[in-house]
């Protein structure tokens, strides 16, 4: 009881130290009449054709993605470390079991017989074109991302709805037997992770070996570097390095979402195999 | 519709985000059971991003157009830029949330992992009764 009026009172302390706090102005004044200085120099260099004569542009219409990815790449660079530590971190509990579990389904049972589980079948056709929907909308985020709202983490999330899906529709054997196994999942999360890195270290590397100034995460040639990854693909601004960044993630994120999801969703019983003999606390 | 009352609003609804995040953190903190934790994080990230989102748009004022800020051709002209700015939000909140978004993410399908062990290996995860069974056993192996 005593427990719960503390809970409350420092609840409503909380809450009204934060608005007066805010009403005095400690956040400046909310909502702010004009752009902040910050904003304005970011939305004016994003694509500015007359300023990246003069080496002051990104170079990418969608702003979001080139402060994502070209003003605080580093940032972003690091944010995917966090993520893949958490996947890495999930993986560590349950991977021996996942591999021991998957060479068992995948020996067990022939592709025609895991078809025959999962839901009826008026969902599964209805989810087989829903799939490939999904699959076009990430796809289309994705390499759209320097132009339009979205990225490489938006078009692995999307994407990763569709192993989800397939998990709950159909089988986890179906999706084992269609070739969503771990080793190839972690192979794709890999290439992603590899090609976030060359991306990030290519103008360097390129720069050291010709023998001009580069840095690591440039992007559109400046002041003290007169290299660059290219602005256009097709007839489309390619937000030079933000096309190479997006697509890796997006490889990265569904990958390790995959393997999430393949985690999650292990037999039970095969599961508790991996905790057995563990002290149980009782 | 005047400035006064969209800067009314606006508190109004950052006043709502400030009970939201109070409220979450409460779950988080004074909430046994694991499931309702992660859940009460999850709304106090999602609060904390609204609130951020929200602290980069500006007050509208008459004569501000509201249209969404977009570049009709790959070549803008220097009016056409200075349109787009006028009409834009702060894209830095954005960018930050973004990253927010994934951090939160990560953290909540690792905490989904170890709740589901959690409870594999108690057989619960209502964390009073893990803190019992702990003990229980702690005082067992010292007797």
């Amino acid at each position: 009881m005593l427990r719960s009026i503390a809970f409350a009172i420092t609840l409503v302390v909380f809450i009204v130290l934060l608005a007066y706090a805010t009403a005095v102005g400690a956040l400046g004044p909310l909502p702010p009449p004009h752009l902040r200085r910050l904003a304005v120099c970011v939305l004016n260099t994003t694509y500015n054709p007359a300023l990246l004569r003069l080496g002051f542009s990104a170079d990418a219409p969608e702003g979001v993605t080139a402060v994502v990815w070209d003003y605080r790449g580093l940032d972003t660079v690091f944010e995917t470390v966090v993520l893949y530590g958490a996947i890495i971190g999930t993986l560590a509990l349950y991977r021996q079991v996942l591999k021991s579990e998957e060479r068992r389904e995948s020996h067990s049972s022939e592709r025609a017989e895991a078809l025959r589980g999962g839901l009826s079948t008026v969902v599964k056709v209805a989810t087989a074109v829903i799939v490939i929907a999904i699959g076009a909308v990430g796809a289309a985020t994705g390499l759209h991302g320097q132009l339009t709202p979205g990225g490489g983490f938006q078009a692995g999330s999307i994407l990763a709805v569709i192993p989800v899906v397939l998990l709950v529709v159909f089988s986890r054997d179906f999706l084992i037997r269609s070739g969503v196994r771990y080793a190839r999942m972690v192979l794709l999360r890999n290439v992603g992770l590899i090609g976030i890195g060359l991306t990030a270290l290519g103008l360097a590397v390129v720069a050291t070996l010709i023998g001009v100034r580069g840095f690591v995460l440039q992007n559109q040639p400046h002041d003290g570097s007169p290299i660059g990854y290219p602005k256009w693909v097709l007839d489309v601004p390619s937000g030079g390095s933000l096309l190479f960044f997006n697509v890796f993630e997006m490889l990265a994120v569904v990958a390790g979402f995959t393997i999430v999801f393949l985690v999650l969703s292990l037999r039970e019983d095969a599961a508790r195999e991996e905790i057995r003999g563990e002290e149980r606390g009782c | 519709m005047d400035a006064e009352f969209m800067r009314v609003a606006y508190m109004i609804v950052v006043l709502s985000i400030y009970v939201n995040i109070g409220v979450s953190l409460y779950a988080a903190l004074a909430k046994p059971n694991l499931v309702k934790k992660i859940i009460a994080l999850t709304i106090l990230g999602d609060s904390v991003n609204t609130f951020i989102i929200l602290a980069g748009y500006k007050l509208w004022r008459p004569g501000l157009i509201l249209q969404p800020p977009v570049l009709t051709t790959f070549s803008p002209s220097s009016e056409a830029l200075k349109q787009f700015i006028e009409r834009s939000v702060d894209p830095i909140p954005q960018a930050l949330v973004l990253t927010a978004i994934v951090i939160n993410l990560a953290v909540t399908v690792f905490l989904a992992t170890i709740a589901l062990h959690m409870y594999r290996h108690f057989g619960t995860v209502n964390m009073d009764e893990v803190g019992r069974v702990k003990r229980r056993a702690i005082r067992e192996e010292m007797v």
